[in-house]
C-alpha cells in the first residue's frame, strides 16, 4: 500500500473536494473576520501588530446596549413564537387533515417575497393614516396613537419574519409523536393535560429545540426589522457591525463585534444543547 | 487630515485568504476579465446603474456593462483602496473625493482636458471650466465630469412648517425642545455628522476644538433622543406624507424628489437662511464627479461613457433615472433644459435652486470625521437605551 493511500484512504480522498470547498467557502471568511478583529482600528493590514484593543474598545463602549437589544428581542421572539407556533404545529400535524398542505403553503408563500418588501408592507398598515389607522379614522372617527417606529413593532416584525423557521421544525417534531403512544396514554387514564405534558411535549422536543435554536440564531442577527419597523429607535448589534463596516470603515472593530456576537450566541446554544442533547432526544443513544 | 489611516494597497497582496471570502460577490471574476474592450464596470450612486442610462450604450457598443450602486462615498473609495482599481473603470462619488483623496492616492487618473472641457462651458454658470472640484489641487489636471448636484440640508412638510419658517429657524429646528418627537433622521451617517455640527453651531469641514467636540457630543445625544425615527429616504418621505413626522434631517432635492414626483409637492427640501459657515453660507450642497479609475487594464469605453452622458438627452435621462431625481449641470444648455417638463422642474425645485445653491457651502472632507462618527454612533445607540 502506498504512503499516499495510507495517508489518504478512499473515504478521505473522496471527501477532499468537499473539505476544500468548506475550507475556502466557510472557514476562510470566518478566520478572516477573526484575524481582522485583532489588527489596529481602521486599518486593513492583516499583518500589522495584533492586539486586543478592538475588544477593549467594545468593552469600554456602550455596545452592551446593542447586544442587550439583540439578545432580548431574539429571546422574546423565540418565546412568542413558541406560544404561537405550537398550537398551529399541532393542528398541521393532527387536526387540519387534507387542509394541512394548503395551510402550510400559506405560511410558506411570504418567504418568496423579499423581507424588506414585507416589512414595508407592515409600515403601510400601521403608519398614521395608513391601512389600519386610516380605516379606523374614516369608519369610526377614532385616531389612536401610531405604533410604528417603536420596539414593540420591531418585535412584531421579528415574530412575523421568523415564524416559518419555528413553525416547520416544530410541526416535524409534533408529527414525530406516535399516535399509538398518545392512545396508550389515554387508555391508561391520562388526562389531556397529562398527555400533552408527558407524551406530546417530551417526544416533540427535538423539533421544538431545533425551532428554538434556528429562530434565536437568526433573530439575534436581525437588522431589517429594527431599521424599517423600529425606525432605529433601538439599535441592534447587527446595526453597529454594519456601521463599522460601511460609514466608519473600521473593519477591525466590526470584526471584533461580530466575533463577540458569535461567541455569545455559540455559548448560549451550547448551554441549550447541554440541557437538551439532540441525539438523546432523537433516540440515537 | 485623513479619514483612514490604513495602508491598504498591500491588502490583497498579503491576504489572499481574506480576499477569497470578502470578494465572494463575483467581483474577482470581473477583475480577471481580459477583454477590456468588451466591458465596462461602473461604481456609482443609484441612477447611473439604471437600464435607461445603460441600455442605449450597451446596444450601441455591444458590450457588457456592470454598474454597482452604493449609497455612501467612504465605502466606494475603500473598495478602490482595497485593490478593486483593477475591477472598476468609472467611479461616481461626491465632489471632494476626486481632488482631495482619490487623485493624490493614485486611485483615479486624469481625463483629456481638450476633449472634455468644452462640455463644462455648456453647463450652468457655476460649473464653467476650470471647475474647482473637477480639477486637481494644482488646477492642472481634469479629474472627472460634474453632472448631478443639489442642496442637501433638511426636508419639511410645508403643511406643518412653512418654507419661510423652516428657512428662518434653520438648524435651530433641532435645538427647539418643543420639536422632540416631530422629526426623523436619515440613516446617512456621514451627512448626519455634517448636520449635527451645523446644529451645534460650527463648520463641520475643519478640525474641531475640544469644546466643539463636547458640543457635538451633547448635540448628537439630543438629536437622536428626540428623533421619532431614523430611516431611509422612502420611509422618511412616507412619514412626512402620513403625518408621523413634520421634518427630517439630512435631506435635499435628492431625497424629497420621489415624494414630490408622487404629487406630494408639500414635501420640500429647505436650505436655511443662516448657518455656521463663513460668508453667510448656511446649508451644504453636493456635486457628483465621475472619474476614470486608475485601472491598469482600463476599459476602452470608460471615457466614451463619460462623453455619452453629457448629451442633452442622456443628461435629462440621468436627472430622471429611477429612484431619485436631481438637477444636472447640463441644464445650463438650453437644448438640455428644454427637455424638462414643468412637472419635472417642480419635482427638483428649480424655482429656488439657484438661490439655495448660493446659500450652500460645498460638501468637503471632515478632518476629524472618524472621531465625530464614533461619537454619533454611540449617541444613536445610547438614545436607544431608554
Amino acid at each position: 500500500m502506498s504512503i499516499l493511500s495510507r495517508l489518504l484512504p478512499p473515504g478521505r480522498r473522496h471527501a477532499l473536494p468537499l473539505i476544500l470547498f468548506m475550507a475556502v467557502g466557510f472557514a476562510a471568511p470566518l478566520f478572516a473576520v477573526i484575524a481582522y478583529s485583532f489588527v489596529p482600528a481602521r486599518t486593513f493590514d492583516l499583518w500589522a501588530d495584533w492586539s486586543f484593543d478592538n475588544y477593549l474598545e467594545v468593552f469600554n463602549s456602550t455596545s452592551y446596549i446593542a447586544f442587550g437589544w439583540s439578545l432580548g428581542l431574539a429571546a422574546a421572539t423565540v418565546l412568542i413564537l413558541a406560544l404561537v407556533c405550537y398550537p398551529v404545529a399541532f393542528g398541521l400535524a393532527r387536526v387540519f387533515g387534507k387542509w394541512a398542505t394548503l395551510i402550510t403553503l400559506l405560511f410558506t408563500l411570504p418567504l418568496f417575497v423579499s423581507e424588506n418588501v414585507r416589512l414595508y408592507g407592515w409600515i403601510m398598515v400601521f403608519i398614521k393614516n395608513g391601512v389600519l389607522l386610516g380605516t379606523l379614522k374614516s369608519l369610526f372617527g377614532w385616531e389612536p396613537d401610531s405604533i410604528v417606529f417603536t420596539p414593540e413593532l420591531t418585535l412584531l416584525g421579528m415574530v412575523y419574519v421568523y415564524l416559518p423557521f419555528m413553525l416547520f421544525p416544530m410541526t416535524l417534531g409534533v408529527s414525530m409523536v406516535p399516535q399509538q403512544t398518545r392512545d396508550a396514554a389515554y387508555d391508561l387514564g391520562a388526562s389531556r393535560w397529562q398527555v400533552f405534558r408527558e407524551v406530546d411535549l417530551p417526544l416533540s422536543m427535538p423539533g421544538i429545540v431545533i425551532g428554538f435554536l434556528l429562530t434565536f440564531v437568526l433573530a439575534v442577527g436581525a437588522i431589517a426589522e429594527a431599521k424599517v419597523l423600529g425606525g432605529q429607535r433601538i439599535i441592534p448589534i447587527a446595526n453597529d457591525i454594519e456601521v463599522a463596516f460601511t460609514y466608519a470603515q473600521n473593519w477591525p472593530l466590526g470584526s471584533a463585534l461580530a466575533v463577540l456576537l458569535m461567541l455569545l450566541v455559540g455559548f448560549l446554544v451550547l448551554i441549550v444543547l447541554r440541557r437538551f442533547d439532540l441525539d438523546t432526544i432523537l433516540g440515537r443513544r | 487630515m485623513s479619514y483612514f489611516k490604513q495602508t491598504r494597497r498591500d491588502f490583497l497582496k498579503h491576504s489572499a485568504l481574506a480576499a477569497g471570502g470578502l470578494a465572494a460577490g463575483g467581483l474577482t471574476g470581473l477583475g480577471a476579465a481580459s477583454a477590456r474592450s468588451n466591458e465596462l464596470n461602473i461604481l456609482c450612486w443609484e441612477g447611473y446603474n439604471s437600464a435607461q442610462v445603460l441600455d442605449p450604450f450597451r446596444s450601441e457598443h455591444g458590450i457588457t456593462i456592470r454598474a454597482e450602486s452604493l449609497t455612501n462615498d467612504p465605502t466606494m473609495i475603500n473598495r478602490l483602496r482595497a485593490g478593486e482599481t483593477n475591477v472598476w473603470d468609472l467611479i461616481n462619488v461626491n465632489n471632494p473625493w476626486a481632488r482631495k483623496i482619490m487623485y493624490p492616492e493614485g486611485l483615479i487618473k486624469p481625463i483629456d482636458r481638450a476633449r472634455f472641457e468644452p462640455y463644462f462651458d455648456k453647463m450652468l454658470p457655476e460649473f464653467k471650466a476650470p471647475y474647482k472640484w473637477a480639477m486637481d489641487e494644482k488646477g492642472e489636471q481634469l479629474l472627472g465630469m460634474a453632472q448631478r448636484f443639489g442642496p442637501f440640508s433638511y426636508v419639511v412638510n410645508t403643511d406643518k412648517i412653512s418654507r419661510a419658517t423652516a428657512e428662518d429657524q434653520g438648524w435651530d429646528l433641532w435645538n427647539d425642545p418643543a420639536n422632540a418627537g416631530k422629526y426623523g433622521v436619515q440613516a446617512s451617517d456621514d451627512w448626519n455628522v455634517f448636520d449635527i455640527c451645523c446644529i451645534a453651531g460650527f463648520d463641520p469641514f475643519k478640525e474641531h476644538s475640544d469644546e466643539e467636540v463636547a458640543k457635538f457630543t451633547e448635540t448628537a445625544a439630543k438629536v437622536f433622543k428626540g428623533a421619532k425615527m431614523v430611516s431611509d429616504l422612502a420611509t422618511l418621505n412616507q412619514g412626512l406624507v402620513s403625518g408621523e413626522i413634520d421634518f427630517y434631517l439630512t435631506g435635499g432635492t435628492y431625497t424629497a424628489s420621489p415624494a414630490r414626483a408622487d404629487g406630494a409637492l408639500n414635501i420640500r427640501a429647505i436650505t436655511p437662511l443662516r448657518g455656521p459657515f463663513a460668508d453667510g453660507k448656511a446649508g451644504i450642497s453636493w456635486i457628483e464627479i465621475t472619474s476614470v479609475v486608475n485601472n491598469p487594464d482600463i476599459s476602452t469605453h470608460a471615457e466614451n461613457f463619460l462623453e455619452y452622458v453629457q448629451s442633452p438627452e442622456m443628461s435629462h435621462t440621468v436627472a430622471f433615472a429611477e429612484g431619485t431625481f436631481n438637477p444636472v449641470t447640463q441644464m445650463g444648455n438650453k437644448a438640455c433644459f428644454d427637455l424638462f417638463t414643468k412637472e419635472e422642474l417642480d419635482i427638483i425645485q428649480w424655482d429656488s435652486l439657484e438661490e439655495e445653491m448660493a446659500r450652500c457651502v460645498e460638501y468637503d472632507i471632515v478632518p476629524d470625521y472618524d472621531k465625530l462618527l464614533d461619537i454619533m454612533t454611540a449617541a444613536k445607540r445610547e438614545a436607544s437605551g431608554g
